[in-house]
């Protein structure tokens, strides 16, 4: 049986969801064995290619996001989000609640240990957006496993289920947001 | 009550006529998810998580509020109600910002378990992102906007466990939200911090600054007691983890002696002040660390020697009256027994001798002036409070007065010179001037009795005579208040059938028994005629009361006031232990004595002064019995282990009175 390929991003995020992924241990050898990683920050590929089942962790926060997002929706049959940013927008959205200019000010202007800061602006940075997004917010996502960061045995759980054939949806007692 | 029949979901429940849909469910075992419902609390159906289909309704209805009736037909369960509350979880955290993952409360909060339970792992909605602020001027509380849903359960608690009201909803709209009076911080609010809306809240929005992040309450071992510092003796539940205090909770707020204060859910978890952790002897003129068994053994040689020298009475013992029974009795055999020494007082002891004398001159004993419990407070109809400032001192029966003014309707009237301790509650505010408020008293007296609101039984003919030459309306004038006052108070306590007159320190200060006196006299002139009038005496310390009735209080020859003048005290004992003693004649070594051995829990100015220090456990690391204002015995239970080498402080004592007789 050909493997099911599988590709991962990280948005607006920590990259706690995938070391929580690398967290199965060795359930990985088996995982491996049925799945084959194409882009993906673990096997560092950088371009896009049709797969089964695209993985996305982080928010959707700057230009970048959006269209690395959009890249991956349109190249995968399966959307799966990670995470509490990727679901509800997350730590990451905290920014949301003051004024773009007042975030961008704050962080390269008034920080205490910053001398002569300068905003950056694109066309060398990809704009921020006004406010960050959860992804189901950007494009279609299939399935969702919240968590910050969700937990390796979730996250295996999930992964299994698809493997199944079946879309998951986590069961009370495996859901959090912590 | 009569008994009435419903379907819920296909099945014949029972009910009582009254009882509410949600009502029926919960006692039927019949699980309906709620958020704003807290046992206890007033129902207002406000977050739409109870609402059920019922037959006849054309629309879904909250549970909570609607009256279950004989016959209805309720669905709890259906589709369409199930799609409806994952909705509403789902507009909840869209329209604050409910970061579970950096959140106090994540773990123990409902939203949370809620979201769990309908499985929300996405949001349909757009997020609001509103920028909210965090209120956390309060010593004890941080109001966090950003987690609040406006359920107003911490609103339905002030205003009816605590009966503050400080907490309401402020602005309208999506702007709503809760505020403290007229939007103040709620730390510089008319808030008393009983904590009872942190107890209550469903998520982090109100969380406690001491018990944030110590642990989770499912992580925590349970130990439930009672608090014995103001003498209320309120029942609380401690949450320890790794024999660290978390948090202290009430088991029950909506019942009597339920509600607590600042003092007993949060003092605790804070430190008061440093802890003296070894026993401490004093060598070349400095204080420096020792072994307990040499402390012990200074403390016994010298307090031989002295006895020896100047004979028993020249050794003194001063006790807090925060201190249990068990410190207290071992304290006095100790003082009076084994040094035989007559020289033994409360800290409080002037002000306990007062209330004594005057309840010797009335030649009654307690036993015949009618004690208030703290529970008859809430059933009162008629309250007078002189010189005392309940909501400060004692919250927590400052609490269930104001309770009893709300729900009631009685008539609260305060007799104070120097302040109204209820100026948001008070029907009546006597201010007389300063050591007039005997006079006033009298008049008040004779005031009920001229206008025959009562009428003159056998018992109060005495007093009918005593009064004969008061003239009210002179006295009005001396006292500088107004006829009118007096007249509106007196037709006030005339009216009431449960009228309970509750005096305090400020009474006290003023050291005049007669005022004390014709507290009782009212209470005992407006006895009878199928009225009750009672008394309750806020005492000074937690356990006054109990020390009282173990006789630590002696008949007046000796004193913390008399320390100075008395020089044939050479030594004193002052066991203060979890107590911070401020009295002026302490704050320095009182002159004559030679050798002072203090048994404290804190370093405080009189350590300095001392010769042998002695480590005290505090009230939460001993189980020991405690007497509450209304005289009830209560055991609070020790809810933390000491640190390593601090024993209870009876043991203390009576190790050093082993070593007294080597």
């Amino acid at each position: 049986m050909a493997k099911v390929k599988v590709a991962t991003v990280w948005l607006e995020a920590c990259s706690g969801c995938h070391m929580s992924f690398l967290d199965i241990d060795e359930a990985i050898v088996e995982l491996v064995n049925a799945v084959e990683f194409t882009r993906s920050p673990i096997t560092d590929i950088k371009e896009f290619s049709p797969v089964d089942v695209g993985i996305v962790e982080g928010s959707v926060g700057n230009a970048e996001e959006e269209e690395v997002l959009k890249e991956l929706r349109a190249n995968c049959k399966i959307l799966m989000a990670w995470g509490d940013c990727a679901c509800f927008g997350g730590v990451c959205g905290m920014r949301s609640t003051f004024d773009k200019d007042e975030v961008l000010r704050r962080a390269y202007i008034e920080t205490e240990s910053t001398c002569d800061g300068k905003i950056p602006r694109p066309p060398g940075v990809p704009a921020l957006l006004e406010q960050v997004k959860p992804v189901n917010h950007v494009v279609k996502v299939d399935c969702y496993v919240p968590g910050c960061p969700p937990d390796a045995k979730t996250i295996l759980y999930a992964l299994k289920e698809l493997l199944e054939g079946r879309l998951p949806v986590l069961p009370s007692d495996m859901m959090r947001f912590d | 009550m009569n008994e009435i029949t419903l379907t819920i979901n296909g099945k014949q429940v029972k009910g009582k006529e009254g009882d509410t849909i949600l009502e029926v469910c919960r006692a039927n075992n019949i699980d309906l998810p709620t958020l704003c419902h807290y046992d206890g609390l007033s129902d207002v159906a406000a977050c739409r998580l109870c609402l059920v289909e019922i037959e006849g309704e054309r629309r879904v209805m909250p549970a909570c509020t609607y009256p279950a009736r004989d016959g209805l037909v309720v669905q709890t369960h259906t589709e369409k109600l199930e799609k409806y509350r994952r909705l509403i979880l789902e507009l909840m955290f869209t329209e604050k910002n409910h970061l579970c993952a950096q959140c106090v409360a994540s773990g123990e909060c409902e939203l949370q378990a809620l979201a769990y339970r309908y499985q929300m792992d996405n949001l349909r909605y757009p997020l609001s992102w509103p920028s909210l602020p965090v209120d956390s001027v309060n010593k004890y509380l941080v109001v966090d906007h950003n987690r609040c849903v406006l359920c107003g359960r911490c609103i339905r608690a002030c205003d009816e466990f605590a009966g503050i009201h400080t907490l309401d909803f402020g602005y309208r709209g999506w702007r709503d939200r809760v505020v403290a009076d007229l939007g103040q911080p709620l730390g510089e609010s008319s808030c008393i911090s009983c904590g009872a809306c942190f107890q209550v809240c469903p998520t982090g929005a109100i969380f406690s600054k001491s018990s944030a992040y110590k642990g989770r309450s499912s992580e925590c071992e349970q130990v439930t007691s009672v608090c014995p510092i103001c003498g209320v003796g309120c029942e609380i539940k401690a949450f320890v983890k790794d024999n660290r205090l978390v948090k202290i909770d009430s088991p029950d707020l909506s019942k009597p002696r339920g509600l607590l204060c600042n003092k007993g859910r949060f003092s605790p978890l804070q430190p008061f002040a440093k802890r003296v952790l070894t026993p401490l002897k004093r060598s070349d003129g400095k204080l420096e660390p020792c072994s307990l068994n040499e402390a012990i053994e200074i403390v016994g040689a010298r307090l031989r020697e002295i006895k020896t020298r100047y004979g028993s009475n020249s050794i003194a013992g001063l006790i807090s009256g925060q201190l249990s029974n068990e410190s207290a009795k071992a304290f006095k055999d100790f003082i009076t027994g084994s040094l035989g020494s007559k020289q033994l007082d409360s800290l409080d002891g002037d002000c306990l001798r007062l209330v004594m004398q005057v309840l010797q001159d009335t030649k009654k004993n307690l036993k015949d002036i009618e004690i208030s419990s703290v529970e008859e407070l809430l059933e009162a109809d008629c309250l007078f409070v002189a010189g005392a400032a309940p909501l400060e001192t004692h919250p927590v029966v400052g609490s269930y007065i104001v309770r009893a003014v709300k729900r009631n309707g009685a008539n609260l009237i305060v007799l104070d010179a120097t302040g109204n301790s209820f100026p948001y509650q008070a029907t009546l505010w006597l201010h007389p001037e300063q050591g007039k408020e005997a006079l006033v008293m009298k008049a008040l007296a004779k005031l009920i009795i001229d206008e025959g609101l009562v009428s003159a039984s056998n018992k109060n003919k005495k007093r009918v005579a005593a009064l004969a030459d008061v003239k009210t309306a002179d006295v009005c004038k001396q006292a500088g208040i107004e006829y009118v006052q007096l007249s509106n108070a007196a037709s006030m306590l005339a009216k009431a059938r449960r009228c309970i007159v509750i005096y305090g320190q400020g009474v006290l200060q003023y050291r005049n028994p007669e005022l004390l006196g014709l507290f009782f006299d009212l209470a005992d002139i407006l006895g009878g005629d199928n009225r009750v009038t009672k008394t309750l005496w806020l005492k000074p310390r937690g356990n006054s009361g109990g020390q009282w009735d173990l006789g630590v209080v002696n008949s007046g020859e000796f004193s913390v006031a008399k320390l100075s003048k008395n020089k044939s005290i050479k030594a004193l004992y002052l066991l203060s232990g979890d107590d911070w003693i401020e009295a002026p004649e302490l704050a320095s070594r009182p002159t004559g004595v030679e050798f002072l051995v203090l048994q404290t829990s804190f370093v405080s100015p009189i350590v300095s002064e001392a010769d042998v220090v002695l480590p005290s456990p505090l009230w939460t690391e001993v189980s020991a019995t405690y007497m509450t204002l209304d005289g009830l015995n209560k055991r609070a239970a020790r809810l933390v282990r000491p640190p390593e080498g601090i024993r209870a402080d009876w043991e203390l004592i009576n190790e050093v009175d082993r070593r007294l007789s080597k």
